[in-house]
């Protein structure tokens, strides 16, 4: 949300450092004497006493009158909007410096009158600032102060940042530049001093218009403008529209100065562009429907810095008899108060320069002088309005459900389609505007509109908000509206609406009485809270005298009484009361806020007796980190929950059993995943481009649709090896990082060939790790052809496991039982034999063992051996075997008796025992 | 025989010193010191002495032996140190050939930082939790104070999950936020509670160098008798400081969250700058870190929890920022790529 200073400045006194500094000059004067100019009907010629002498200065200001006090800006001040005070000669008479008005010392709004401030008893010659009473505060403060205090400021900026070396210019002349679609080439006057530039014809412009030139060196929104040859010209500037100056002027987009405007002047100075504009984040104010107006940060700021709000007070007189708006609420639920007045004989134009410049700093476009106001009153008050054309309304409004399939043209010309969830504002025949949301086109303000209803509801948060997520429509309304606004405001609203509008058009009437109809039990008894002074310490956790928290809430407008030794009775303004502050933590934060955040002392708290739970798997999670990458050489990798229809089909995966997305961002994120390894494929597909080595894991969750509300969330590892070679020894590498992960944990398992649900696995080259319980552990899998195929990997060897890391932590086993060192030295021997190439090697190792299960302490397979020198059909299989005894040291004679037994085994599975004589 | 053994030990001195090979000086050695050598010769004419002087030339004579030893084995050592820092100063040995290492791998950053997170929390007594991913919505969102309508839904772009809905629990969502475990935690453990929960979450929300459908917070949630604001900012601050390895600075702001109130943010003083003020905090001085607050009373019923006995803060920051944040990483989506050509940096 955007906030113009000098907008909440006429409601608190405040005052940016860098203006104060504009008022150096500026000190109070007494207004002696004064006399009619000799050669000017409307100026007066008075003569002030500024302390140490008398000064005669020549006046316009139509209040000026003997014996009062007033501002004086003595010659060399310089005031907002670049304003320089010169002594001078006004039509003969010698002229000293300049009686002010509040507005032109950059403190007030100018309303357009002709008048001269008068400002209280003070000593002449006293500098004016020091009447103000108001400390000045530097622009960074006050967003560090409202930051810290009230809710995030983005940014504070001076509005005409992007205006620096924007000046008049007159286009004098221009041509279309010959062999290009749309480009011209123009001379412009920028005061004494023509320039050539080349401009589009975005614009219709004419010549001798005056109109805003950005120099070389200009920083506007788009970037810098620099001097440069378009189309082979040259062109030394820019002629600029409201959006590329990042302002809001103009209502066709184009701002066109009057003639006789000087020219090469900075755009800024003529538009009056003196402000600072706050950027509030939205996000910030979610909680509170108080601050989105200018009165409601004004209200903060007053707070924060003890300075007095000004009462929001519209000067109007409704009259008592009259015609008044027919209006019938059907449903309260819908409305909580609904506020309207009829105003007669308007004229519909544009709206006057101070309107348009505010609602321009504060981001709105403007439209004319009825809309503006609507818009102005919200901006200013945080209650959005509504304007209708009383002739396009039949009989009265009404303020109803929506019909089903009930259609409306909003005001931005789109068909909306209504249903009964929402609310709309209705005539006797038709639908005129979704309720609080966005008006219809057919009772639009138009160029012949005479006669207004203004309305000013308080609409239910929860349906606006549905109706507008459902309508894809946000509005500055329904931004608001849905925050849960102050009913309070609707009147407020009107008043102030009525007020502007009658004197933007002094032609126009009020009808007749307000017409305001109320849900019965509106105004029933505020919000009262009993706060715990305690309590709030507590919370806070430091010490806030009682009447320090008193004093804060006060200045929040909040009623406090107190009620006994450690409590206060809280009674809650109506513009807080509405969601934001309803029990005793509300009101804590209100205090412990304005006390400042910063002030509350740093302790840490004391250590709890009970120790915490323990979390072993989390604690497991890293030390399987570290057994897979710093053990075992893997790469971690994250992916993402999701996958696709297309993964499916890559990697075989049925659709049964997944989760599924009801709204997705792509095709590739539809499914929550039931399995680590389509998402592992992709790795192996992405990472073959720079490495033909790859071995990865990744320990994440899988989601399973399992028949319940919940699913099946299961922690699992994943992982692949992927080499270049040709080799099915990545099945034996994630094999060993399987068993090293049961080792580690002490899990005991069963393994047994082949897998199944993985599709993605090769049928043979596969073993499944089942627990005791025959739940499946683990598995491990050469990828199976077709995925290889899918994946773009048939030049590499791919070996894959997934482990339900959940159900393999619930095996684990606490402590192992040591073994005592032998004591007697062992004896190795190595053992080659030639066997059919079907004999696995488990039966090898089991016939090796069985010779002598109590001597043979290991075998240790070395080799495995295929190729010339050796049968084919056949392999050549090498151990090493390690017998040991605990009761002695062992005799060569033993040792050949177990060889020979080993050789006889191994010889009756049909091998041949090389290198045997 | 004096005169004589005197000369030899004076001349054999200066020999021995003169002397710069090995095989010179063992040469030398058994000259004069060799059987057949100098001093035996002299030696010889020892019987021709009288009985009186014969003890004394002995004692002479074997004194010029050991001092003569002694001198051999002084030089004899010298010349070794020397013929070995010789042989070491003339040896070729290139010192930038790349290192013999067999190639360990990379934990994922995310991991790592989550470790390091969750030993400084558990080192100050919280416990880790964890809770489901795929979530309801009542978890999600109406146990933590954020009902139907709320504007606060906006703030949390959500995934929904198709043909889920309970009477009690509402649709299904992947959460949003790690704040569910919130209530979980609460109604399984009830108060005092000290706990931290990392975890994995989603937002429905297009991605970007900055934005990813799905990223890591950590939760926190202190809850006992009289927990206060300036518990959290001690805890913070210390937390900070232990995970940064210096001394760093915290401060608070409003901030809102349906879930807390008072609700605040909470920013640490720029590790870069240390507060004056650089390009890395936007010339603030302050990096925003999360969002906390007073866990709000709704929350403590939703879990079970007495608001009139019990209070407590909460709180919940990015870690998925706190490791872009550490290494300088400029693209979110790098760290759920999968692209080992970053993951091996780590």
């Amino acid at each position: 949300m955007l906030v113009s200073l000098n907008w909440l400045k006429d409601f608190v006194n405040i005052i940016v450092n860098s203006e104060k500094s504009s008022l150096n000059k500026v000190v109070v004067g007494y207004v002696e004497k004064i006399e009619k100019h000799p050669n000017a009907d409307r100026l007066n010629i008075a003569e002030v006493n500024i302390g140490t002498e008398k000064v005669q200065i020549v006046c316009g200001g139509v209040n000026l009158k003997e014996k009062i006090y007033v501002a004086v800006a003595l010659p060399g001040s310089v005031l907002p909007g670049n304003f320089e005070i010169k002594k001078s000669t006004i039509r003969g008479v010698e002229s000293n410096g300049m009686i002010c008005h509040l507005s032109e010392l950059g403190l007030a709004k100018n309303d357009g009158k002709h008048e001269i401030s008068i400002i209280g008893k003070a000593a002449p010659g006293t500098p004016f600032v020091k009447t103000l009473k108001i400390k000045g505060i530097s622009p960074e403060d006050l967003r560090d102060l409202l930051t810290l205090k009230t809710a995030e400021v983005e940014t504070i900026e001076k509005a005409d940042k992007y205006l620096q070396k924007v000046v008049t210019g007159k286009l004098l002349d221009f041509e279309k530049i010959p062999n290009t679609k749309y480009h011209h080439k123009g001379t412009v006057d920028i005061g004494g001093k023509i320039i050539q530039l080349v401009f589009g014809s975005v614009h219709v412009a004419e010549k001798g218009w005056i109109l805003p030139i950005a120099l070389p060196g200009a920083h506007l929104p788009g970037g810098e403008i620099k001097e440069a040859k378009i189309q082979g010209v040259l062109s030394q500037g820019m002629i600029c529209d409201d959006s590329e100056l990042g302002i809001q002027n103009s209502s066709n987009g184009l701002t066109v100065f009057p003639e006789g405007t000087p020219l090469g002047k900075p755009i800024a100075e003529i538009l009056g562009i003196d402000d600072f504009i706050l950027e509030f984040d939205n996000k910030a104010l979610t909680h509170r429907p108080d601050l989105w107006g200018h009165y409601g940060i004004a209200r903060e700021i007053a707070a924060l810095t003890d300075t007095k709000l000004k009462p929001y007070s519209p000067k109007i007189t409704v009259p008592k008899i009259g015609e008044t708006a027919k209006v019938e609420v059907k449903d309260f639920e819908l409305c909580k108060r609904f506020c309207a007045l009829i105003i007669n004989d308007i004229k519909v134009g544009e709206s006057p320069e101070w309107i348009k410049k505010r609602l321009s700093a504060t981001g709105h476009g403007t439209h004319n002088n009825i809309v503006d106001v609507t818009n102005y009153v919200m901006t200013e008050l945080g209650q959005p309005m509504h304007a209708f054309d009383k002739e396009y309304i039949k009989t009265g409004l009404i303020v109803r459900r929506a019909k089903k399939n009930e259609k409306i043209i909003s005001l931005d010309g789109k068909e909306r389609i209504l249903d009964e969830d929402m609310c709309v504002v209705a005539d006797h025949e038709k639908a005129v505007g979704v309720a609080g949301i966005i008006g219809g086109e057919n009772s639009e303000i138009n160029d012949k509109t005479t006669s207004i209803i203004l309305e000013a509801a308080t609409w239910n948060p929860s349906i606006l908000r549905r109706t507008s997520v459902k309508l894809g429509v946000r509005t500055e309304a329904v931004q608001r509206f849905e925050k849960s606004l102050d009913s309070a405001w609707g009147e407020l609203a009107i008043k102030k609406a009525a007020e502007l509008i009658l004197q933007l058009c002094p032609s126009a009437k009020i009808a007749g009485p307000m017409t305001d109809i109320k849900k019965p039990d509106l105004d029933k008894k505020p919000v009262k809270i009993t706060l715990n002074v305690l309590k709030a310490k507590s919370k806070i956790g430091t010490d806030i005298s009682i009447s320090e928290m008193k004093n804060i809430l006060e200045k929040l407008e909040f009623k406090v009484t107190t009620a006994g030794k450690s409590s206060l009775l809280v009674t809650v303004p109506s513009f807080r009361a509405t969601k934001d502050v309803s029990n005793e933590d509300d009101l804590i934060e209100e205090i412990a806020r304005l006390y400042g955040y910063d002030n509350i002392p740093t302790v840490l708290p004391e250590l709890p007796t009970k120790l915490p739970m323990e979390n072993p798997e989390r604690f497991k999670k890293h030390r399987t980190r570290e057994l897979f990458s710093y053990g075992l050489g893997f790469d971690e990798v994250y992916n993402y929950s999701f996958y696709g229809k297309s993964d499916l089909k890559k990697s075989q995966i049925p659709d049964s059993h997944h989760i599924k997305l009801l709204n997705y961002l792509s095709e590739d994120q539809t499914h929550l995943r039931i399995s680590l390894i389509p998402n592992l494929l992709k790795n192996l597909e992405l990472n073959v481009k720079y490495s033909g080595e790859v071995k990865i894991y990744e320990i994440g969750r899988t989601y399973k649709e399992v028949g319940q509300f919940m699913p099946l969330e299961e922690k699992k590892i994943g992982g692949a090896v992927l080499t270049k070679k040709k080799t099915d020894e990545v099945f034996y590498e994630a094999k060993g990082a399987i068993e090293s992960f049961f080792d580690k944990f002490n899990i005991t398992y069963k393994a047994v060939k082949g897998t199944e649900n993985a599709p993605y696995a090769h049928p043979v080259k596969s073993i499944t790790y089942l627990a005791e319980n025959g739940k499946t552990l683990a598995q491990i899998f050469i990828a199976h052809p077709e995925i290889i195929k899918a994946y773009g990997l048939e030049k590499y060897s791919v070996a894959m496991f997934e482990i339900n890391f959940t159900e393999s932590l619930k095996l684990e086993k606490r402590g192992k039982t040591y073994k005592k060192l032998p004591r007697f030295p062992g004896i190795d021997f190595d053992i080659s034999v030639v066997v059919q190439k079907n004999i696995e090697i488990e039966t090898l190792e089991n016939a090796i063992m069985d010779s002598n299960k109590s001597l043979i302490t290991n075998v240790d397979l070395f080799d495995i051996y295929e190729g010339p020198n050796v049968e084919k059909g056949k392999k050549a299989v090498a151990f090493r075997i390690t017998l040991q005894a605990q009761d002695r040291t062992l005799t060569d004679q033993e040792m050949l008796e177990v060889q020979r037994k080993i050789f006889s085994n191994l010889e009756s599975l049909g091998g041949t025992i090389r290198g045997k004589n | 025989m004096e005169t004589q053994l005197k000369e030899l030990e004076k001349s054999a001195v200066s020999e021995i010193e003169k002397i710069s090979s090995l095989e010179d000086l063992k040469n030398l050695e058994v000259k004069i010191l060799g059987r057949k050598g100098e001093l035996t010769g002299i030696l010889r004419g020892l019987k021709d002495l009288s009985p009186d002087k014969k003890p004394i030339m002995g004692k002479l004579a074997n004194d010029v032996k050991t001092h003569l030893e002694e001198e051999f084995r002084l030089r004899m050592e010298r010349l070794e140190h020397d013929a070995i820092k010789k042989s070491l100063s003339v040896e070729f040995f290139d010192t930038t050939i790349p290192p013999k290492t067999k190639e360990i791998g990379h934990i994922h950053p995310l991991s790592q930082v989550q470790e390091e997170v969750e030993r400084i929390f558990s080192q100050m007594g919280f416990a880790i939790m964890d809770g489901p991913e795929v979530e309801s919505e009542y978890y999600n969102f109406e146990g933590l104070n954020i009902p139907k309508d709320h504007p606060a839904r906006d703030m949390q772009d959500t995934f929904f999950v198709q043909d889920k809905n309970d009477p009690k629990h509402g649709r299904m969502v992947l959460r949003t936020h790690t704040s569910p475990v919130q209530v979980r935690t609460m109604e399984k453990y009830g108060a005092p509670l000290r706990v931290i929960v990392p975890g994995r979450t989603f937002r429905y929300e297009a991605t970007d160098a900055s934005h990813d459908t799905t990223f890591y917070q950590v939760e926190g949630l202190l809850i006992d008798k009289t927990i206060s604001l300036g518990h959290l900012k001690g805890i913070m601050k210390e937390f900070l400081s232990r995970l940064f390895g210096k001394e760093v600075k915290v401060r608070f702001r409003p901030g809102y969250f349906p879930f807390v109130e008072p609700g605040l943010e909470l920013d640490f003083s720029c590790l870069l700058c240390e507060g004056k003020g650089c390009r890395v905090c936007k010339h603030s001085g302050w990096m925003e870190f999360m969002g906390a607050g007073m866990v709000h009373e709704n929350v403590l019923k939703s879990g079970g929890i007495d608001p009139k006995k019990y209070q407590g803060w909460a709180f919940g920051f990015g870690l998925t920022r706190l490791v872009m944040m550490r290494y300088g990483i400029d693209d979110i989506r790098l760290l759920l790529g999968g692209d080992l050509r970053f993951i091996k940096q780590f």
